[in-house]
């Protein structure tokens, strides 16, 4: 019976999905509890899941027969180790928690059928990435997450901004995709499975290396467009245009973490190659050190998040290239909760000052919005790694492995001195001070599914380090813990909060002003004005080719030819019927004479 | 035997169909196909085809004339007024049926099979109404078919090609 | 050959000689009423020749497709005439040469 929990778990969402946008689209009073519902029912069966102890020889759900052709074969089966089981309690409970406070939030949306309706097609979705038993099938819900992203993120269509933002996101998916799809066929044909089972005892038998290298970067391809991680990373900060729901869910707490799990999945493949390691590895560190310091110039409180997500994410991807899947995957069910409360916090601000994204126009909301500052602060000090919440357990896990490289340390250590710097900036210049702007001064509390969730966030930000994360996944042990790495990463994440004292506290409008961090470091810029500028003249050379070769000479030359051979033959029609029954007796007498001809010859 | 029908025949074929292309009168013209189609029947009988020598006189001969008799009546059209002579032309058919004559036995003659000769009883093969039939609707019956179909839809396209317009 | 005996090819020589003549109707004859006339010579020189084909080869298939061809012929003159009749109606004459409105 267990052994079909997955399927149900699975489907549910899926069924409200399909069900709100069949029938119950006009009639939200039933569709938005519907979806809620189908949430709660893959919740309780992932926590039945997860209680239930594994039988012999792993768990995994009855396999349908799919894809079967010489030397691929794909049953569509879902697999449901310890991995598999964390991940799909997180997504459901994160999940769960967002709907609630979606209720709230988008109580008065006249389309939140639709809202709800996409949302439960993300929650089926994502539990597809995590259910997937072999790479085709985690590729399908791969595209499907992406699906519902660009939607959820273009929710409210009538902002060009929206439209932008989900074209931007999906467009950016598409290249880091390509070297996904590249990756998992190159891992086909160098191991000849695709199935996670059986991938580390194919992979241990060896591959070449330059093989596995490239198959290996083509798989962290995919991780860098859905996890946004240089350089694939400036969809993220732009799909908060969605609604704050939508970035708390999809935009930090699971859908861009789907990279992760996914490079943890194919771990026996990275670890081939310790070119493909070391780049995973690098990547991570830098990518937690950019956006912290981009973070530190935003005035958009949701951007500010996204980019402290990208920072976070490239730690999980840092464990990953250091190959301590068990630490990643713990700051992954850690960050969700104090990432996924953080924004919840955010929106409820932003809620609370009518639709007021900017932290300069807010101001003062720690009277008028105390549950809410103090929720921000419980985030805000895990996301800090301060002991003893939650973040602080599942970081020093990962600065634990980092003892022997320097570089990394010091890119991530560094890392946590802004992450701290910029936080506190958020809260002061936010919740502190006076407000600024009239939505500010009417700023209140939302109704009760706002608050509930936060709270329950709150208390799993504060409670989940004591989390058993690494002995139930059953991974290889952590790293002995080195004194060093833990006190110099605290001192630098307790360090980054006095700068951000002194200049912030009670402050009016920026004191500090950094051209290229205001400008996130120019990539936009660089992508518009190399990558698209190059495209676009590719496009003016494929017009201009359009134009004058196919259409003016092939189609319109055609049709000139057609027309003048026309006119001229119009000039012997004489109109006279017996004419030309006598050119065409002359033909039938020119073809009996061919016939004879070839007779007698 | 044998020579003699053919050959009187043939020249009163030839001479009839000859009439048809060349003289005036339409009524004339209708008459002298008549003839020919006759003549026509006639050597279908030295071929021993009887059945459809019946047929030729009864359908061609008969109906079809019928019909282009009722429709020089009804057009009532006059004899073609004479033209001029135009020599060169007169001179053009002169030579092309000199080439004509001298050619076509050369044409025939290509043939190896020409040269069998075709006797009277040699070979029983004398077909019938029976033989016909029977062909027609076992073998050629989808063939049939379709022909009824054209007749049909060669009525309908007569009606309404004749009709006048009710208006005017 | 004039007084041999009479062979096939005899009978297909005639049949070509009444198809020439019949040619020569259709191409030279002003008159759309003779030029049918004409095109009913050209189907009957066909028939001959068929005819004579099956008395060859002994077998009645020709035969039968003379049949066939007796029939279209019967329901082309139908045609043919009723088109002619509202031509006439429309121009009041049967001549070839007056029908021209193809011509560029």
């Amino acid at each position: 019976m267990i052994a079909y929990a997955p399927y149900l778990i699975l489907l549910l969402p899926l069924l409200a999905a399909v069900a709100i946008r069949l029938f119950l689209y006009p009639f939200p009073r039933i569709a938005v509890p519907v979806s809620v519902g189908a949430c709660l029912g893959s919740f309780l069966g992932s926590l039945m899941l997860l209680n239930a102890g594994t039988p012999a020889g792993g768990m995994a759900a009855p396999a349908v027969p799919w894809i079967e052709l010489a030397g691929l074969k794909a049953g569509f089966s879902l697999v449901a180790d310890p991995l598999a089981r964390l991940m799909t309690t997180t997504v459901t409970g994160v999940a769960l928690l967002v709907h609630i406070y979606s209720l709230g939030y988008l109580a008065k949306d006249p389309c939140r059928s639709r809202f709800f309706a996409e949302l439960s097609l993300f929650v089926f979705s994502m539990l597809g990435i995590v259910f997937a038993d072999n790479l085709i099938t985690m590729f399908i819900f791969w595209e499907l997450v992406g699906l519902s992203s660009y939607l959820l993120i273009g929710f409210w269509h009538q902002r060009p901004a929206a439209g932008a933002a989900a074209n931007k996101a999906f467009l950016v998916n598409r290249i880091g995709d390509f070297g996904f799809i590249l990756g998992i066929l190159g891992a086909w044909s160098l191991f000849g499975t695709i199935s996670f089972a059986d991938l580390p005892s194919r992979a241990a038998s060896g591959a070449p290396f330059w093989a596995a290298t490239a198959v290996g970067l083509g798989l962290l391809c995919g991780c860098l467009g859905k996890s946004a991680q240089l350089p694939l990373h400036v969809w993220l900060p732009d799909s908060m245009e969605g609604p704050t729901p939508v970035s708390s869910l999809l935009h930090a707490a699971t859908m861009v973490v789907a990279g992760v799990y996914m490079l943890i999945r194919v771990l026996p493949i990275l670890e081939l190659s310790w070119v493909t390691m070391n780049t995973i590895a690098w990547i991570g560190a830098v990518m937690t050190l950019l956006p912290a310091l981009i973070a530190c110039q935003q005035n958009d409180i949701k951007r500010i998040l996204a980019y402290s997500t990208l920072s976070e994410i490239a730690y999980m991807v840092m464990a990953v290239g250091l190959n301590i899947p068990g630490p990643g995957m713990y700051h992954l069910v850690t960050h969700a909760f104090f990432k996924c409360l953080l924004f919840l916090a955010a929106g409820s601000a932003i809620h609370g000052c009518h639709e007021e994204q900017d932290i300069w126009k807010m101001g003062g909301l720690r009277k008028r919005m105390p549950f809410t500052f103090l929720v921000t602060w419980v985030g805000t000090l895990a996301l800090a790694a301060i002991p003893p919440f939650s973040g602080f357990w599942s970081k020093d896990a990962i600065f634990a492995a980092t003892y022997d490289r320097p570089g990394l340390a010091a890119c991530s250590m560094a890392a946590g001195f802004f992450t701290s710097f910029f936080m506190l900036r958020m809260i002061l210049v936010a919740f502190g001070g006076k407000p600024r702007s009239e939505g500010a001064t009417h700023a209140h509390e939302g109704p009760p599914a706002m608050v509930v969730p936060m709270l329950c966030l709150a208390v799993l930000s504060v409670l989940g380090g004591i989390l058993p994360i690494s002995d139930f996944l059953g991974m290889k042990p952590d790293h002995p813990h080195h004194a060093w790495t833990l006190w110099l990463s605290l001192l630098l994440a307790v360090a980054g909060f006095f700068p951000a004292y002194h200049l912030y506290q009670g402050a009016m409008q920026d004191p500090l002003r950094v051209p290229i961090l205001q400008a996130k470091f120019y990539v936009d810029e660089f992508y518009q004005r190399g990558l698209v500028a190059m495209q676009d003249g590719l496009g003016r050379l494929a017009d201009a080719f359009e134009g004058w070769v196919v259409r003016g000479f092939l189609v319109r030359g055609s049709g000139v030819a057609a027309r003048v051979a026309g006119q001229g033959l119009r000039l012997v029609q004489c109109g006279q019927v017996q004419l030309y029954a006598a050119v065409f007796i002359l033909g039938a007498l020119g073809v009996v004479g061919w016939l004879l001809g070839r007779v007698s010859s | 035997m044998e020579q003699f029908f053919f050959w009187s025949l043939a020249v009163g074929l030839l001479a009839a169909a000859t009439s048809v292309v060349t003289l005036r009168n339409p009524v004339t013209n209708a008459v002298c196909l008549v003839v020919t189609l006759v003549f026509q029947a006639a050597l279908f009988i030295t071929l021993e085809a009887t059945f459809l020598a019946a047929v030729q006189v009864i359908v061609y001969a008969g109906a079809v004339m019928v019909l282009f008799l009722f429709v020089i009546m009804l057009l009532d059209v006059k004899a073609e007024a004479r033209r001029p002579i135009s020599w060169p032309k007169v001179a053009a058919v002169l030579v092309g049926a000199a080439a004509v004559v001298a050619g076509v036995p050369k044409l025939v003659a290509a043939f190896p099979a020409a040269r069998e000769p075709l006797r009277w009883s040699a070979q029983s093969s004398t077909f019938g109404a029976k033989e016909l039939g029977a062909l027609l609707f076992t073998s050629y019956a989808p063939l049939f078919l379709a022909t009824g179909v054209l007749l049909l839809v060669a009525t309908i396209g007569v009606v309404v090609l004749c009709r006048r317009d009710p208006g005017s | 050959m004039m007084l041999g005996e009479i062979t096939l090819g005899h009978y297909l020589a005639l049949s070509t000689l009444l198809f020439l003549v019949g040619l020569a109707g259709v191409l030279l004859r002003r008159s759309l009423l003779i030029v049918m006339m004409s095109l009913e010579l050209l189907l009957n020189a066909a028939n001959l020749a068929l005819v004579a084909a099956a008395r060859f080869k002994g077998i009645p298939d020709p035969q039968v497709a003379v049949f066939f061809v007796i029939t279209v012929a019967a329901a082309e003159v139908a045609v043919g005439l009723a088109i002619l009749v509202a031509i006439f109606r429309l121009k009041k004459t049967t001549s070839a040469e007056d029908f021209a409105s193809l011509k560029f």
